[in-house]
């Protein structure tokens, strides 16, 4: 069974002149155990799905789908308490700046015994107290922090991001999750670290099952971590699919350029020559173009880009384009 | 290339205009506007739109009621007091005078204020750490007492108590001008124009001071608000405006004698002042909704 | 090509405000040389807390030296003048939204420098924001917009232009291209290479990401804890690197860049 299964997600946002579909129709799916990846440039709409699935949009967003569930169960059925008591067990999310995500009038061993819920404790209060602390050691040990004692006794502010962001995994695991949404947790660092953070990402991953959403906007860097990619571009779902039909045989013409503007792709290119790009810029919210919304950018478009198109499947590689690039192999 | 105006039906605001248009969308703060500007109308337009002269009475009408009583008249719209001039006319002037001047008296420590808070921003060191403090311990009195201990040192008159006023005003205006200049210095932007090789001076007056003058009005409103009420005050304790003239507190000090038998002479000033007060908190309130709306957004 | 810049022995040090007789120095940037010559790219890569961006400061002006010079065209530049210095070296920072004023609009904005460093007239300067913008990528009616109207990639463009509205000979790039999502990243290291072939320009490319170290830049630097570790030509650099901070910086990224 699906972890989570979401087929033809809107999500509008009412202004006053207009309705302004934010992402449509776009279908995500997860197994147990699966880490996928969900990249998009600034505007795609990526961060709004994650934030509808937790459920925290607030009223101005309008969020249908044709099947929106979790485990079998129909989140758009259920109300906002019920919603709350299902998802807090089951999934957890990390945030793009840690340090910011922390509160910081308080020291991380606060924070941490806050995240652990007293159901996981049992005896009498004073116990409680103990295992409480030698809980918070073993997250900490979990997420690869040696120096607890440390750790638990500073402030946000005097750690540095990717400590931050491990402390942010220590408490989205405090609760034991089946699923972690990461929306770009690497964004805010450097290579040295966003390395070490996708590392831990991956082992918590093989070694307690634990399946994952990366969000990010760079394809290069999710193609080493992810089982299966989605792709989208301005709120509409371009392609998916392993990793590997995603990055060696690209079907969207989208896909092929966020391929193409990798570093490893550039290799090829002599230094100092002009790299493929696409044209233009991505659309702003109040104008966007009708029907498949790459078409005033893309290289291949032609008159039935005006209407959106439908999604295609080739051996589970799914596409949504009028003219996709086939292998001819 | 494409051609150069591309969305012609789009507008698209200075953070000015954006503010306005959320102040514009705010109702209380409309109300506040409105009652604002008839205020600053009929503090101009007095001479013109008074009825009757503030200052000579009539005898045969003396403590007229008001003309809902039963014994008022409706050409003395508001009554008249104990020498037979008319309350209204004289609430009317007293506006020019109440309000018109707490305007005026805002807009000198403003301009004072603003220039001793860039100053002391763009020094460091002994100047401006004593500039500084010393301000801040003149803040440390209530405007109120100051301006009284001011004018009874100098004598009262209405000059005098301006005076006074905006002297006990300019701290605060300092403050906040320090503040906010020192604030804008941090931002990456004033870094950008210091490199293009700008001055201090230059830097100030087209960098900074367009991020600061928001935060400039509401304290000008709050001060107003103090402005009016000191005024008033200070009317009232007879070291403001001297008799005959029409101030707001004057006209309730000599109203509090009669109070049992014509209460209007006390009620009437007494809602003016109120008046003033709400609609100028109403005011400022708006332009700090605004403030906060737009930096959130 | 002759040397454009030229810098001697440059280092920056503070003194911290420890106890009475404890006052340490630290360098936070040691004596280096270096030169570049128009045309050119050179990067500047090392881990942070490195001096990097101590050094593009160093370089523009924003901050004093503590010590060493720096030459351009064989003249010495003087430290505290910007008004020199800004026509010849100019510098992009990392976060757009905040290097722009948000008061302003673009024309005022790109007017400001030409204001104070050129003699020309009005229409001249609004022609010359008109064709910078142009060049850029941007319309030339966007000078009348605000700063908060544009996307992440197109303030960054505004940046670019008021950098090289002044024509100057060396652009500091302090982490420009960060931020910018893969696609905006390729088109502005188009835009780059172009202007740079168009004007004559030198950049020093102060980044993390080898992977446009490599395409982009001629010479690499490596800055260690304030210190040059290992320079040359980059892909001398990238291929064998002696150092073992150079062989750290691009292992990590070396899961994504393989060696030829």
């Amino acid at each position: 069974m699906n972890l989570l299964d979401i087929r033809n997600l809107t999500i509008e946002l009412k202004t006053t002149n207009q309705n302004i579909l934010a992402v449509d129709r776009v279908s995500l799916s997860m197994k147990e155990g699966e880490v996928r990846g969900l990249v998009g440039e600034s505007g795609s709409g990526k961060s709004l799905i994650a934030q509808a699935i937790i459920g925290v949009l607030d009223d101005k967003w309008h969020v249908h789908a044709d099947r929106f569930h979790w485990r079998g169960v129909d989140l758009l059925r259920l109300s906002f308490e019920e919603r709350k008591a299902l998802l807090s067990k089951d999934i957890a999310m990390i945030f793009q700046e840690p340090m910011a995500c922390l509160d910081p009038t308080t020291t991380i061993g606060e924070q941490l015994s806050e995240a652990i819920s007293s159901k996981q404790l049992s005896g009498f209060f004073w116990q409680k107290q103990k295992q409480r602390t030698s809980a918070i050691i073993k997250l900490l040990h979990k997420v690869g922090i040696k120096k607890h004692t440390e750790c638990i006794k500073s402030y946000p502010h005097q750690l540095t991001e990717a400590l931050c962001q491990r402390v942010m995994i220590a408490i989205a695991l405090a609760r034991r999750p089946i699923l972690l949404i990461a929306d770009e947790p690497t964004a805010a660092m450097e290579s040295v670290n966003q390395g070490q953070i996708f590392r831990l990402l991956s082992s918590l991953n093989q070694l307690k099952n634990m399946s994952i959403l990366l969000i990010s906007h760079d394809l290069e860097n999710i193609t080493h971590w992810a089982n299966t990619i989605t792709v989208m571009y301005s709120g509409q779902f371009v392609e998916a699919g392993t990793t590997e039909q995603i990055s060696k045989k690209p079907l969207h013409p989208y896909t092929k350029a966020l391929v193409d503007s990798s570093p490893k792709s550039n290799l090829q290119l002599p230094p100092k020559s002009r790299l493929t790009t696409l044209p233009g810029s991505i659309p702003i919210l109040q104008h966007l173009p009708i029907g498949c919304r790459l078409g005033p950018r893309c290289p291949r478009a032609q008159q039935a880009c005006v209407k959106a198109p439908n999604v295609t499947s080739f051996h589970g590689h799914k596409v949504s384009c009028h003219f996709p690039m086939k292998e001819i192999r | 290339m494409a051609r150069e105006k591309i969305y012609l039906e789009e507008v698209f605001p200075s953070p000015f205009m954006q503010h306005w248009l959320i102040f514009r969308k705010t109702p209380v703060a409309m109300i506040g506007f409105a009652c604002f500007i008839f205020l600053t109308i009929l503090a101009v337009f007095t001479p013109v739109l008074a009825p009757y002269s503030p200052i000579d009475g009539n005898i045969n009408m003396l403590l007229l009621p008001p003309a809902w009583h039963d014994d008022g008249n409706v050409s003395f719209l508001l009554g008249t007091d104990e020498l037979g001039r008319d309350m209204l006319s004289r609430l009317m002037y007293g506006s020019s005078l109440t309000f018109g001047l707490s305007f005026v008296i805002v807009i000198v420590s403003l301009v004072i204020g603003v220039v001793i808070g860039s100053l002391s921003a763009l020094t460091t060191g002994i100047k401006s750490s004593f500039l500084n403090h010393f301000l801040d311990v003149i803040l440390s009195i209530p405007s109120l007492l100051l301006a009284i201990i001011i004018v009874a040192i100098i004598g009262p008159s209405v000059s005098n108590t301006v005076g006074a006023i905006i002297l006990v005003l300019i701290p605060q205006f300092v403050h906040v001008t320090r503040y906010a200049v020192k604030e804008e210095f941090r931002k990456d932007y004033v870094l950008a124009s210091k490199l293009d090789g700008a001055s201090s001076f230059r830097i100030l007056y087209y960098s900074i001071f367009p991020n600061i003058v928001d935060r400039i009005m509401s304290q000008a409103t709050l001060a107003q608000s103090a402005a009016i009420l000191d005024i008033a005050t200070l009317g009232f304790l007879g070291l403001g405006a001297q008799i005959p003239l029409p101030e707001w507190g004057a006209i309730l000090a000599n109203g509090l004698d009669l109070f049992y038998i014509a209460p209007w002479t006390v009620y009437l000033p007494g809602l003016s002042i109120l008046f003033a007060v709400v609609s100028t908190n109403l005011v400022g309130e708006g332009i700090r909704h605004a403030l906060k709306l737009r930096k959130e957004s | 090509m002759t040397t454009l810049l030229e810098v001697k022995e440059l280092y920056k040090s503070y003194k911290t405000k420890g106890y009475w007789y404890h006052k340490k120095t630290i360098d936070v940037l040691k004596p280096l040389s270096f030169c570049i010559e128009a045309y050119k790219t050179l990067a500047i890569i090392g881990e942070t807390g490195s001096g990097k961006s101590t050094l593009a400061k160093l370089l523009v002006g924003a901050e004093m030296p503590s010590g060493g010079r720096i030459f351009l065209n064989g003249q010495t530049l003087k430290n505290s003048n910007f008004k020199q210095k800004c026509q010849h070296i100019r510098i992009i920072f990392q976060d757009s939204s905040t290097t722009l004023n948000p008061s302003l609009t673009i024309l005022q904005l790109l007017d400001e420098p030409l204001k104070l460093n050129t003699e020309l007239s009005e229409k001249e300067r609004i022609e010359l924001i008109r064709i910078t913008l142009q060049k850029v990528g941007l319309l030339g009616d966007h000078m009348n917009f605000y700063p908060h109207m544009f996307s992440g990639g197109q303030k960054q463009r505004i940046s670019l232009a008021r950098a090289i509205i002044l024509k100057p000979q060396v652009i500091i790039l302090d982490e420009a291209l960060a931020s910018l999502d893969p696609s905006l990243r390729a088109q502005m290291i188009n835009l780059l290479l172009d202007l740079q072939e168009q004007m004559g320009l030198a950049y020093i490319l102060i980044s993390h990401n080898l992977g446009i170290v490599r395409h982009f830049s001629d010479e690499l630097l490596v800055l260690s804890q304030g210190s040059v570790v290992e320079r040359g030509k980059t892909n001398d650099v990238i291929n064998n690197p002696k150092h073992k901070v150079t062989r750290k910086l691009i292992m990590t990224q070396g899961l994504r860049l393989h060696k030829k």
